[in-house]
């Protein structure tokens, strides 16, 4: 398994660069992982987003429905895409510390 | 002859590999004369051209060996000359693995360049059928099925996830055009058309279903969406399994029959359509008795037909066309898409090579969801990305999810300024908007409850009209039960209920002609009747009659959620609906 330099320490990532222990995440490996993702510098709203998949997945273990996350943090889905430009999937679960989203993606 | 012990997976392997064959996969096995044709053909290889062992035919023959040794005549008894080999151990088996998962993606195009018809991809996802039935798979491959054969769709998304994401776009088009009732109907009975999707539109980007049913609505047609059966993506494609393939695909066909919709539409994904229209009525041993397309064929029939107007100056940006594999190379699928670029897009630029002769996204047979061989993946992925780049566009347009995907990540990974989009999303943003939308559905309320509703509860058996009424009573409905057939219609006579639930199976007079007798008097016929049997085979005396089909449909035993959430739904469509059905027979 391959390893990638986030947030000042060696941390071990999938093929994808997905990090592979929930444990290590930090802010700054999340910071590190969402330049990325073309996410230059996390805002107020990154981290909203950011925050609520990570706990969503803490609990039930999966990637919340894009649906969730528009509903529990306000925003609109056209929005989640500017703020994440490789989308939810891709983009903001990878930055909130999650594996890879399995099937198609 | 040498006795070696073979490991249990190994073994199974063998076994089972006899019961694979087919004329085709023999030719295929048997046919290859080593001429080379295919090895260039292969992205992998025109990547790697110091690695002999990505060319196609090596591939293949480290599924021939099995077939030389253990089948062909000419392997069992010269195997030395014709390189005959077996499979002993379960590192064995991981070797292979990592050939049919990891260094192809089924995409067919060494196929296309063979002079003796050997059909490389159908072997490697016969070899891939029969790791996965030892539980040999990546362990992406076995995740996703899992999720397919026990959740119903490839990405684990319930049911009440899918029907809040569906009533959410519903809300977010209303918005745009401006109309205030619903506008993607679930489940609606005797629609024209079903349209299934990929869940990854549903968990993770549902704007390509606003956007389709911004077409669908505009072009006025009578269009619905299930509530189950509506995933038409098949992992069975990508793992070999054709027990899984078959599973998959007939929960979309049956779903259609049950609603008696005419074509099903497939949203675009290449494996999805060649999975559910192409393999999957072969895999499931069924008859199909509705048609099934594209929704890039629906769309631009929608246009021709003069049904939506499209303005094809807002799609100004150079675009380019990347051809599924499994759309193009194995279904055909090329030239349609490329007409409806015509009329939606201004700049269209051809990639070459292209339609069936074109290089796979690199994402395909399921690739997306192994990472483990992403690195190889990507690095194929310079012969794509080479394609891209001469064209100039700064769009590329992809009928499949797949591909996509597997685009946006070469796109990234070799820095190219370019943006994937799917065809349903130009078609959806060049649509012209009329001043007046007229809807195929009247506006229906929303029923969250049953309160105010009178249901007439018909079954001899004292135990379901209990359990029937009991259930209907705790949700706020008023119920009437009958104990016969007689009773009930003149109990419908009389007290002009707003929904009928009928058993067939009864004494003296059936539900069939219960069901007719109810249809032929003006006074009841534009009660929404919805059967509720035991006994399956016993439809055909409902639907045997020239009468307008019951609303519902309900095999016992029925549980709980399910009997209310179809009361509500009948209860919802039957509100805008009632006055024209009470005019038909």
């Amino acid at each position: 398994m391959p390893t990638q330099e986030l947030g000042g320490k060696q941390v071990e990532v999938d093929e994808d660069g997905f990090i592979q222990t929930p444990e290590e995440w930090t802010e700054a490996v999340a910071a590190d992982l969402a330049k990325t993702e073309g996410v230059a510098e996390m805002g107020e709203d990154h981290w909203k987003l950011v925050n609520y998949i990570r706990d969503y997945y803490q609990k039930f273990g999966i990637a919340p429905m894009v649906r969730k996350l528009c509903k529990e943090t306000g925003f609109k889905l056209k929005y989640i895409y500017e703020l994440f430009p490789s989308g939810p999937a891709k983009g903001a679960c990878k930055v909130a510390g999650l594996p890879k989203p399995t099937g198609c993606v | 002859m040498q006795v070696t012990e073979r490991s249990h997976k190994a073994q199974k392997v063998i076994d089972r590999l006899q019961k694979k064959l087919n004329r085709q996969m023999v030719l295929s096995l048997a046919g290859c004369v080593h001429c080379g044709m295919c090895t260039d053909s292969c992205h992998y290889v025109l990547a790697n051209p110091d690695d002999p062992t990505y060319a196609p035919a090596y591939k293949a023959d480290q599924i021939r060996k099995l077939f030389k040794r253990h089948v062909d005549w000419t392997g069992r008894v010269f195997p030395w000359w014709v390189k005959a080999k077996s499979v002993y151990s379960d590192e064995d088996l991981e070797e292979l693995k990592d050939i049919v998962f990891g260094k192809c993606t089924n995409c067919r195009r060494c196929t296309l360049n063979c002079p003796m018809g050997v059909d490389f991809a159908t072997a490697n996802r016969m070899a891939r059928g029969l790791l996965v039935s030892v539980g040999v798979m990546p362990e992406g491959v076995a995740v996703v099925s899992k999720d397919q054969w026990e959740i119903g769709n490839q990405m684990g998304v319930l049911k009440e996830e899918y029907l809040e994401t569906l009533e959410w776009m519903d809300d977010e088009l209303q918005d745009e055009l401006g109309v205030r009732h619903s506008l993607i109907p679930v489940d609606k009975k005797g629609a024209e058309i079903m349209y299934t999707i990929n869940p990854r539109e549903i968990k993770y980007d549902p704007r390509t279903i606003a956007d389709a049913a911004k077409v669908f609505t505009l072009a006025g047609v009578d269009w619905t969406m299930p509530s189950e059966g509506w995933d038409m993506t098949n992992f069975g494609l990508f793992s070999g399994d054709d027990d899984l393939g078959g599973t998959v695909a007939k929960r979309v066909y049956e779903k259609a029959a049950e609603l008696g919709v005419k074509r099903v539409v497939i949203s675009e994904c290449g494996h999805g359509y060649r999975s559910t229209r192409c393999e999957g009525p072969n895999w499931g041993g069924v008859n199909i008795g509705f048609e099934m397309e594209s929704a890039v064929i629906t769309m631009l029939r929608y246009i021709k037909e003069g049904k939506i107007k499209v303005d094809r100056d807002r799609n100004s940006v150079p675009v380019t066309f990347h051809d599924s594999c499994n759309n193009a190379r194995s279904c055909g699928l090329y030239e349609e898409p490329r007409e409806l670029i015509h009329l939606v897009c201004t700049d269209f630029r051809e990639m070459y090579p292209n339609r069936a002769e074109n290089y796979c996204c690199t994402g395909g047979g399921g690739a997306m969801s192994m990472s483990e061989y992403t690195p190889r993946r990507l690095k194929s992925a310079r012969i794509k990305a080479d394609q891209l780049r001469a064209t100039g566009a700064k769009i590329v347009i992809t009928s499949c999810h797949n591909c996509v995907d597997g685009l946006s990540d070469l796109i990234k990974h070799y820095n190219l300024d370019m943006e994937v989009t799917q065809l349903v999303n130009l078609v959806a943003n060049a649509v012209v908007i009329p001043e007046k939308i007229e809807v195929m559905e009247k506006p229906a309320a929303v029923v969250h409850t049953l309160k105010g509703f009178r249901i007439l509860v018909i079954d001899d058996e004292p135990e379901t009209r209990t359990y029937l009424s009991t259930v209907l009573e705790d949700n706020a409905a008023d119920t009437i039960q009958a104990t016969d057939g007689l009773e009930g219609i003149e109990i419908a006579r009389k007290e002009q209920p707003d929904l009928i639930t009928l058993d067939i199976s009864m004494p003296q007079m059936d539900g069939g002609e219960v069901f007719a007798r109810l249809r032929e008097d003006p006074a009841t016929r534009g009660i929404p009747v919805c059967i509720v049997t035991g006994k399956p085979e016993l439809r055909k005396l409902i639907y045997d009659k020239p009468y307008r089909p019951p609303e519902g449909y309900l095999d016992k035993p029925v549980e709980e959620e399910t009997l209310v959430r179809n009361m509500r739904k009948i209860l919802e469509l039957a509100s805008g609906a009632s006055k024209e059905a009470a005019e038909t027979l």
